[in-house]
């Protein structure tokens, strides 16, 4: 499984002079983190991929004012996929939705606010690959550590102590993002 | 990344999270707590983190296409196209713009000009600075897709603009509007010229202003109206008259 260097300089070229953004080094680097967020954000594959070309368009036309002393490449694509993953889903979320005649959907009495789990999902999204599945699979999927152990081969004591780390890491991001967004 | 180093108070954390802990393993993160202080603060606070996760309901694993891969490479391959920037000689200076040759029935549509807001321009002339990345993505290796896709570029036909001034347009759709992408040579120097998309209803989205010069302007201009909603792109003299409009297929 991919592991993404946080080096706030990976995907950059040396080359200070025109701060080159190396697109392809990039997208290999942080491609499926971008779309996972998108994919899980969206529910839609090809929205989703839409979303990550715009990013990187758009990533590779601000490359001059990106800056790795003030974060890292991996921070920066995120930041801005998130603003359009949000233009896509409140566009979205404009659109009233037709349904069938006679088929009248029950009120949702839990109505959970819309941006929280975008940023849950994103803050999953920015884990590495084996924090977020042990993750996933424990809290969301509700599977013992002995039941995901017998599934992956991996020991039950690593795969808890893989989670702690794993929700360490997923409070320290929101609250980057919480700055972020401040 | 991550780190797997074996940790014997987060492993019984993370077993008191997800309520698996043995007496006897519940006896031994008491001890371990006892030892620091702020360790059951913190796994109350992770608890809380657990309870927010339930608005997530699933993961999909996905993985990049490989479609999407080439894409991606497409922008890549502009930048390569658009580096070093072309050195092009000024363009004599033209005649006072004239009035449009005619308006055809687009001009005969319910029309509302929205205010400026979310209406932004940036332009300059080529022979004056970078920014040519434009002319990178609209050589050869434009970023692929077909009209209406994301950030794909788009060439429109600018027609009914006088003969001494050539004009070089194309759109992006974008999430948050249409962006216009304009090379024109022959404005008159120090002229205002607006650029107004206009769209599938007749209205009017404003997309900045430009002033004309005696080099070649290269231009972008945002208008907030989706891609799809767009009819056509209008470029007009300062006294509201068509100099040019390009019609834009339907997506």
């Amino acid at each position: 499984m991919r592991e993404h260097r946080d080096d706030a300089a990976a995907g950059v070229h040396a080359a200070a002079s025109d701060a080159r953004f190396d697109v392809r080094a990039a997208f290999a680097e942080h491609g499926p983190a971008l779309l996972g967020f998108a994919v899980n954000a969206l529910h839609d594959r090809a929205l989703a991929e839409d979303c990550v070309q715009e990013t990187f368009l758009r990533a590779w036309r601000a490359r001059a004012s990106f800056d790795p002393a003030r974060g890292s490449l991996r921070t920066w694509l995120f930041a801005i996929e998130r603003r359009i993953v949000l233009d896509v889903h409140r566009a979205h979320a404009r659109r009233p939705r037709l349904v069938p005649q006679g088929e009248h959907p029950e009120p949702v009495a839990d109505v959970r606010d819309p941006l929280e789990r975008l940023g849950m999902v994103e803050a999953l999204a920015r884990l590495s690959a084996p924090q977020r599945e042990a993750i996933v699979a424990v809290h969301l999927h509700g599977l013992s550590y002995a039941e995901h152990a017998a599934a992956t081969g991996v020991p039950a004591a690593t795969l808890r102590t893989r989670v702690f780390a794993g929700l360490r890491a997923l409070r320290t991001t929101l609250d980057e993002m919480d700055a972020t967004d401040a | 990344m991550h780190d797997d180093t074996p940790d014997r108070h987060a492993e019984l954390s993370a077993a008191a999270l997800a309520g698996e802990l043995t007496a006897a393993e519940e006896a031994e993160l008491a001890a371990l707590d006892a030892a620091r202080p702020d360790a059951e603060a913190e796994r109350a606070e992770l608890a809380a983190l657990v309870a927010r996760l339930e608005g997530v309901e699933a993961w999909d694993d996905a993985e990049p296409s490989d479609p999407l891969a080439a894409r991606i490479a497409a922008i890549d391959d502009a930048a390569d196209v658009a580096a070093p920037a072309p050195a092009i000689a000024p363009a004599p200076p033209t005649a006072p713009v004239a009035a449009p040759v005619s308006l055809d029935a687009r001009r005969r549509r319910r029309r509302r000009l929205l205010p400026l807001v979310a209406a932004a321009a940036a332009c300059l002339a080529i022979g004056v600075g970078i920014g040519a990345a434009a002319f990178g993505e609209r050589g050869g290796e434009d970023v692929a897709g077909a009209p209406g896709a994301l950030g794909a570029i788009e060439e429109v036909d600018f027609v009914g603009a006088p003969a001494s001034i050539a004009i070089d347009g194309a759109v992006v759709a974008h999430t948050w509007g249409t962006e216009t992408v304009l090379t024109i040579e022959g404005l008159a120097a120090g002229e205002t010229y607006t650029v107004v998309v206009v769209g599938e209803d007749g209205t009017e989205h404003a997309s900045g202003a430009m002033l004309g010069s005696e080099v070649p302007v290269d231009c972008r201009l945002n208008a907030a109206v989706l891609r799809e909603d767009v009819a056509s792109v209008e470029i007009r003299t300062s006294s509201g008259d068509e100099l040019a409009h390009a019609d834009v297929v339907d997506v």
